[in-house]
């Protein structure tokens, strides 16, 4: 008979490993900071884009921009942005979080006990993967509260008013537990790939702030080549234009996507790097 | 911006992770653990139930590059006895052990605990309990900590880890960072990590480094206390004098390959003592190849 490679059991004991280290309070930490600046900022631009300043040198169009900030769709879109704040920033910590995971094992060679008391290493894989996603839409229910406390706040100070239940906010907040799932996943699926707490710190973050400008001018470079129009929507390959895509109700970029594409691509991503873990850490000699 | 904040938080993530590898921490004196009077002897393992825990080890070959660093090694480690496993450094039983325990791959041959591969068993903590290297605990975890994760992980109740505690001497230290430990007490937190499921095997690589005099003593009387239970107890050392004084049955090992086997006696033979006949028997066999 096949036994089921989900153990609640192991996805418990992978949630013991990671709130039981110092990592996690650091974790949590620089989160809620990350959250809270964005939030901050996030506050301010919106601010500023319904009262212009004085000495702006386009301020008739400033204002027009107020004026339809100010409609129900304009104040609703303010909704969704507060109700999101900062989630670009902060799902990179999510992914930093799922490559910890998996490599502090093998840094602090604690990989052997966990292997010894679960010697079918996917089932270990695959709890890690829960555990990282559980803190994940942990990380995500933390910023959601943080916005769902100051954006009423904010959206009374500024006097404009929208509904925080709305389709359009409920949306943009379920995206963004999306978008949190799936980076931690991509994270684990890269810490399982590269094994190297270094490397794969470094190569998530190159992928996920660099990733962006290198596919769009490769792509835009290509476009100018062989003027396909696909090629303009190619960018969305990379995973930081797919979850931007996933998130972003409006096209992300001319020539984006629908949004279901940016989530497929990164759920086939963190699906693709994780299996491709599997596979390799099934091989690997512990030694 | 973005990309500042994420140089930052990764340097201090890298930084973390050396600080917990490399710290030189405050020196711990043994103060904090107590070598218990009594050595743990578990329940005795039925006469019925026995055979469940004969270690099979047949042509056990393992190749890194096209170089064998075990090389088709046989031996039986049979219940309620003790089994040295010796060799110089290098000579393959740590690679052996590992592959008895499913942690390398095998090149060729089968290991099997009562008949069944280490990779095969549904619950293996509640079979076999390992001591691979010093505890195996994350640095900044406590040494409680540690064990509950294991227990949760086997499905072991979480209680077995102060049971386990209290039976290696480390209750007054249990709240403690096991990178606090001294070397002798991540030994017997690891020690404490292989009996949590009360196994019926324990293999156990180099348990004695680290250990003081008194330390080495309640290791020997311990692993005995186990095997006169019935338990099966492999353990790999190259303390000769240590090992002469408490196991039942020997394998030598000597650059990869099976130099001798058998009972203490017969494998010491003719010599004045096992010291000598292991010299003679690994002779220009050094591990280190």
């Amino acid at each position: 008979m096949t036994q089921p490679v989900i153990r609640p059991r192991l996805i418990s004991a992978e949630i013991m490993k990671i709130r039981t280290t110092r990592a996690w309070w650091i974790f949590l930490g620089i989160f809620t900071l990350f959250s809270a600046v964005a939030l901050l900022n996030n506050f301010l631009s919106h601010h500023y884009q319904l009262y212009p300043q004085q000495d702006l040198a386009d301020r008739a169009q400033a204002l027009a921009q107020a004026a339809e900030a100010r409609t129900p769709a304009g104040a609703a879109a303010i909704a969704a942005s507060m109700m999101t704040s900062g989630q670009f920033l902060t799902v990179l910590i999510a992914m930093l979080l799922g490559i910890h995971v998996v490599t502090s094992e093998i840094a602090q060679r604690t990989v052997t006990a966990t292997f010894l008391v679960t010697p079918r290493r996917e089932r270990v894989i695959v709890a890690k993967l829960a555990a990282a996603g559980a803190f994940g839409a942990l990380f995500w229910l933390i910023t959601t509260v943080l916005d769902g406390v100051v954006t009423p706040v904010f959206m009374a100070s500024q006097h404009i008013s929208a509904s925080l239940t709305g389709q359009g906010v409920i949306r943009a907040v379920l995206l963004g537990l999306l978008a949190f799932l799936l980076w931690a996943a991509f994270g684990l699926g890269l810490g399982v790939v590269m094994r190297s707490q270094v490397a794969s710190v470094v190569a998530g973050i190159a992928i996920y702030a660099g990733g962006f400008a290198v596919v769009e001018l490769v792509c835009h470079g290509l476009y100018d080549v062989y003027h396909q129009a696909w090629l303009l929507a190619a960018p969305v390959i990379a995973p930081a234009v797919a979850a931007q895509v996933m998130i972003t109700p409006a096209p992300a970029f001319p020539h984006a996507p629908p949004q279901w594409t940016g989530a497929v691509i990164m759920a086939g991503y963190a699906l693709a790097l994780t299996a491709a873990g599997i596979v390799q850490i099934r091989r690997h000699d512990i030694s | 911006m973005v990309i500042l904040l994420a140089v930052l938080v990764a340097g201090g993530l890298v930084w973390l992770a050396r600080r917990n590898r490399h710290e030189t921490l405050a020196p711990v004196t043994d103060a904090e653990s107590e070598v218990p009077g009594q050595p743990y002897a578990g329940q005795p393992i039925p006469a019925e139930q026995r055979p469940r825990g004969r270690i099979d080890v047949r042509g056990l070959t393992k190749e890194y590059r096209g170089a064998k660093v075990v090389d088709d090694v046989s031996f039986v480690a049979e219940p309620g006895q003790v089994t040295g496993f010796l060799g110089p450094n290098g000579a393959g039983k740590t690679t052996t052990l590992r592959m008895l325990l499913g942690l390398v791959e095998p090149t060729a041959g089968v290991a099997t605990i009562g008949g069944a591969r280490y990779v095969d068993l549904e619950r293996p903590a509640l079979r076999v309990g390992a001591v691979l290297e010093a505890s195996g605990a994350h640095e900044g975890r406590t040494g409680r900590d540690h064990l509950r994760i294991l227990c949760r992980a086997a499905g072991i109740p979480l209680a077995r880890a102060d049971t386990v505690l209290a039976a290696v001497g480390l209750t007054r230290a249990a709240g403690r960072a096991a990178g606090d430990y001294s070397l002798g007490m991540r030994q017997r937190l690891g020690v404490a990590a292989a009996l949590l499921g009360d196994p019926q095997v324990l293999v156990l690589d180099e348990p004695g480094n680290g250990l003081d005099p008194e330390g080495i003593r309640w290791m020997r009387e311990l692993l005995r206390a186990l095997a006169a239970g019935g338990r099966t107890v492999l353990v790999s050392s190259h303390q000769l004098a240590e090992m002469e004084q408490f196991a039942d049955a020997l394998v030598i090992i000597a650059a990869g390959r099976v130099a001798a086997t058998g009972t203490l006696a017969s494998v010491v033979g003719g010599h004045p003592d096992l010291e000598a006949a292991f010299l003679d028997l690994t002779a220009g066999q050094g591990g280190i190849r």
